[in-house]
């Protein structure tokens, strides 16, 4: 049992990060539409999940805090307050706050640490604001009691709940102990009697049956509908009876014939708690007995009395419902899968188009023009299956760029800028995969972006411009790859001081001169800021390079381009997945290679005039540019004798180029990548390896990291020359 | 969890163990049968450059890419000439993130062996020309010493890498 209680938590903890995302979601909406009803019972219905389902387990903290909170919003969502700036400043904190306690509590089954004790103060302090007793309103709330008491008693404000669990409850994993827990944490349990009546023979009992039940007194300015819900995971399963405060006597008769228990014994128990009197208890059973009014009324009725006593109840019934079918919409529109399963799934598809290749391949030679037509359709089917399986790990990276709205807003708020951001292109799909690698390095730029770019108000205003900066987020497709623009009309970078950093750290030459371009690439360099001063946010200089390293490790590339007093473009391109990429297949000796299709520019030949004179010197003439020259042949040291005619693929990457001396050029090619795995992990030039239509493997060229090394090389040609000897 | 895996396996060796018996450069050698998932013919093999001798390149297993280690090379002597009956044997090892398979060069698998645990000896300190943590034992079979290997540490994954390290 103890296995699957921790599996529940973990759901609940996975759900609980669900709903307060939601539940921020729902805030920042309203902050812009403070009269969407939807979003305010959204917030609300999150918040009251996330407290049920705590106090299940027992987690004490997080109820008790989510308890206030809800009480706030139940009070928005009434309508009692109204929405303001403040207030949803404040429960984004609330949010805040509540994912930590479910981080801490929850999550490492800690104690909130005294920084958060204090945090959490400060907030119930700032949300009684808006609370107030709302004892008041519970009686209020029920105004189907008539019969007002006359007499004043000590237990006269108690509800009054009987349960009795049914003898399933232990084996359907509910613990009767984390209900009353549970109803401690709206309310308190003011007296508690147990009732064990029902407890069978020492000999017959089942160690793993329930045969208890409780008469609780039980103080709480909670709803009835609130109190209820306490048991929500066991109404199918238990008795349960909830009198509220003030009832008339002849529900507690009612109440007591229904029970299972001797009249008189549940009577004298009444009686002891002060909800009756002695002689009331008296005349109620002996007025039903005369008047022979229901001998045995049905649960049922008592249920829909009930109802109307608390027309909350009903309420809470319809919302049930709504939420109910809110949620069947939502299944149907989505199915949840495990994301390896998926991943599983893909390989597979890998390996069905590397054996169709094959298969095809074979039909070819074979000059079987059916089987070559048959495989033929077999390819093409197959190439949709691929399509389609990778599209399946395609996600809109919306989601990413609305989680910004929040930072943008707390951010603009802590540096006092007035910041807008606008989200274009949020449907624009890419790989899961690449969608969570990339959203710390966007983080970052946008920080940066508030920080560095967007002045302040006043300078802004005395540029001409609206006291309003405006960011923007924006993601297309272009050519087989995401181009994602973090784009402010901030003042632009300054050149002059980036290039004097520059010069202070030692990154350029005093004498040099950079063009733009180049100088904007500095502030990609680890540790360079131009930021005077060190915020909490940025100017420390870490940042920029890792966004850059990030990126490039996602196979993406990233520029930047500037005007100045207009603004900065920060644009990252990245490939649409990790799994597959357009290849271009080289031979080399007896090897294939691949390099990726989108940095390939040209392929020429390298014969005659040209080759004699690049043999030595390792570069050649390309109409009048002077072009670098790989030969893979010596840089990999392979096998095989060189062919008479070479070829030069020529690669370009940010703004380098180079030429790959090759063999042979064998054309375009799918390629389906697959890592090498951790004995090639220091393995540079090589970034990983897929596997030919004949089944054989192809090695992946990394070309940044070639041309990265030939720039090496050119500085010590000697020790470069000498080190493929060493190596083998 | 190598050491561990070593010392289960000669504090308390199964009754029946089965052995792979292969030979390379001439020498017999076992390794247990347990860390076998298959064995292959040697074909299809693609060069990694720039990656020191032992690891000899990578093959396509049914869609996977798997590593082959020359075992000769990992011994510190030449490389192994590929003749017709050179076999790839694939192995599972455990690196930190689970297991991994691994090919292992030889130039001819000869036979499953039952070697009880009597008849396996005590590695020696010196004297067997390969290092001594490669050895987990000396097994007799038809009066003559066969090298039981200790596959963890030949064909640690985390040793290896930081061999190819050193190499560039």
């Amino acid at each position: 049992m103890s296995l699957n209680l921790d599996q529940a938590l973990q759901t609940f903890i996975a759900e609980a990060y669900e709903l307060l995302e939601e539940m921020e979601t729902c805030l920042l909406q309203l902050e812009n539409n403070p009269a969407d009803l939807n979003a305010i019972g959204a917030i609300f219905r999150a918040a009251h999940t996330i407290k049920g389902s705590a106090g299940l387990f027992g987690l004490e903290p997080v109820v008790s805090f989510t308890h206030v909170v809800e009480d706030v919003l139940d009070r928005l969502r009434a309508g009692d307050i109204a929405i303001s700036r403040t207030l949803i400043a404040l429960l984004l904190e609330c949010g805040d706050h509540i994912h930590y306690l479910v981080d801490v509590v929850a999550v490492r089954s800690q104690q909130p640490d005294a920084a958060a004790t204090e945090r959490e103060a400060g907030l119930r302090q700032r949300l009684q604001l808006y609370r107030q007793t709302s004892v008041s309103e519970a009686v209020s709330a029920s105004p189907g009691v008539s019969a007002v008491r006359q007499e004043k008693d000590s237990s006269f404000d108690l509800w009054h709940i009987s349960v009795r669990f049914g003898t399933e409850v232990l084996r359907n994993g509910m613990d009767p102990l984390a209900f009353l827990r549970y109803l401690n944490s709206i309310g308190q349990i003011v007296r508690i009697t147990t009732l064990a009546d029902s407890l069978p023979e020492l000999s017959q009992m089942d160690a793993e049956s329930c045969y208890l039940g409780f008469e609780i007194d039980y103080q709480s300015d909670a709803s009835k509908a609130a109190i209820a819900d306490a048991f929500e995971f066991v109404r199918d399963d238990c008795q349960l009876h909830i009198l509220p405060p003030h009832s008339k006597t002849e529900h507690y008769i009612e109440l007591i014939k229904n029970l299972p228990e001797q009249a008189t014994l549940l009577g004298e128990l009444l009686v002891a708690s002060g909800a009756l009197t002695q002689k009331e208890l008296e005349d109620g059973l002996q007025q039903q007995v005369d008047a022979e009014l229901k001998p045995a009324t049905p649960l049922g009725e008592i249920l829909i009395e009930q109802r109307s006593v608390e027309p909350e109840l009903v309420q809470a019934a319809l919302e049930k419902q709504n939420q109910i079918q809110e949620h069947k919409s939502k299944e149907s529109r989505f199915v949840r899968v495990q994301a390896d399963k998926l991943d599983e799934l893909i390989s597979l598809v890998g390996e069905l188009v590397i054996a169709g290749a094959g298969a095809n391949l074979l039909a070819k030679a074979s000059q079987d023009e059916t089987l070559y037509e048959a495989t033929s359709t077999v390819t093409v089917l197959v190439e949709q299956i691929r399509d389609g399986a990778l599209r399946l790990r395609m996600v809109p990276i919306g989601d990413t760029f609305n989680r910004f709205q929040r930072v943008v807003r707390d951010v603009s708020h802590e540096l006092e800028k007035q910041i807008e951001l606008q989200i274009s292109g949020a449907d624009t799909e890419l790989d899961k995969t690449v969608v969570e690698k990339i959203s710390d390095p966007l983080m970052h730029l946008l920080r940066n972006a508030m920080d560095h770019g967007i002045e302040s108000p006043a300078a802004r205003q005395a540029a001409g411009k609206s006291a309003t900066g405006v960011l923007k987020l924006n993601a297309y497709h272009d050519s087989g790859s995401i181009v994602i623009e973090i784009a402010d009309d901030g003042a632009g970078l300054n050149t002059e001081r980036i290039l004097q950093k520059a010069r202070e750290r030692g990154l350029v030459a005093a004498t040099a001169q950079p063009s733009e371009q180049e100088i904007y690439n500095l502030i990609f360099e680890p540790g360079f800021s131009t930021a005077s001063a060190i915020t909490s946010l940025s100017g420390r200089g870490v940042g920029m390079d890792v966004v850059k390293r990030n990126i490039t490790a996602l196979r993406g590339s990233v520029d930047l381009s500037s005007a100045p007093g207009q603004g900065t473009k920060v644009r990252i391109r990245l490939p649409l997945t990790l799994a597959i990429i357009d290849g271009f297949l080289v031979g080399v000796g007896d090897a294939s290679y691949v390099v990726p299709l989108d940095m390939v520019q040209e392929c020429i030949e390298l014969a005659g005039d040209s080759k004699v004179a690049a043999e030595p010197r390792h570069y050649i003439n390309l109409r009048g540019e002077v072009l670098p020259l790989v030969f893979l042949h010596q840089h990999f040291n392979t096998g095989g004798g060189q062919r008479r005619r070479q070829n030069v693929v020529v690669v370009k990457n940010a703004d380098q180029k180079a030429g790959l001396v090759v063999d042979e050029l064998q054309g375009e090619f799918q390629t389906v990548i697959k890592p090498l795995g951790k004995l090639f992990s220091n393995l540079r030039s090589i970034s990983g390896s897929t596997i030919l239509g004949n089944g054989n493997v192809a090695l992946i060229l990394d070309v940044p990291s070639l041309i990265q090394q030939l720039a090496q090389q050119q500085v010590q040609p000697r020790l470069a020359s000498q080190t493929p000897a060493l190596r083998n | 969890m190598a050491t561990m895996m070593t010392t289960r396996q000669q504090a308390v060796p199964p009754e029946d163990a089965q052995y792979l018996t292969f030979t390379l450069g001439g020498e017999m050698f076992a390794i247990g049968i347990l860390h076998i998932k298959e064995i292959l013919e040697y074909g299809n093999l693609t060069t990694v450059p720039m990656m020191p001798a032992f690891i000899r390149g990578v093959i396509n297993l049914r869609g996977a890419v798997v590593p082959v280690v020359d075992l000769s090379a990992r011994f510190g002597r030449p490389s192994s000439e590929v003749s017709r009956r050179s076999c790839i044997v694939i192995m599972e090892v455990e690196v930190d993130a689970g297991a991994q398979d691994v090919g292992l060069l030889v130039d001819a698998v000869s036979a499953v062996l039952e070697i009880p645990a009597s008849e396996i000896e005590p590695a020696p300190s010196f004297g067997a020309r390969i290092r001594a943590d490669f050895i987990s034992g000396m097994a007799k079979v038809n009066g003559k010493f066969v090298i039981v290997l200790n596959v963890n540490n030949v064909l640690s994954v985390d040793e290896m890498v930081q061999l190819a390290q050193v190499a560039e």
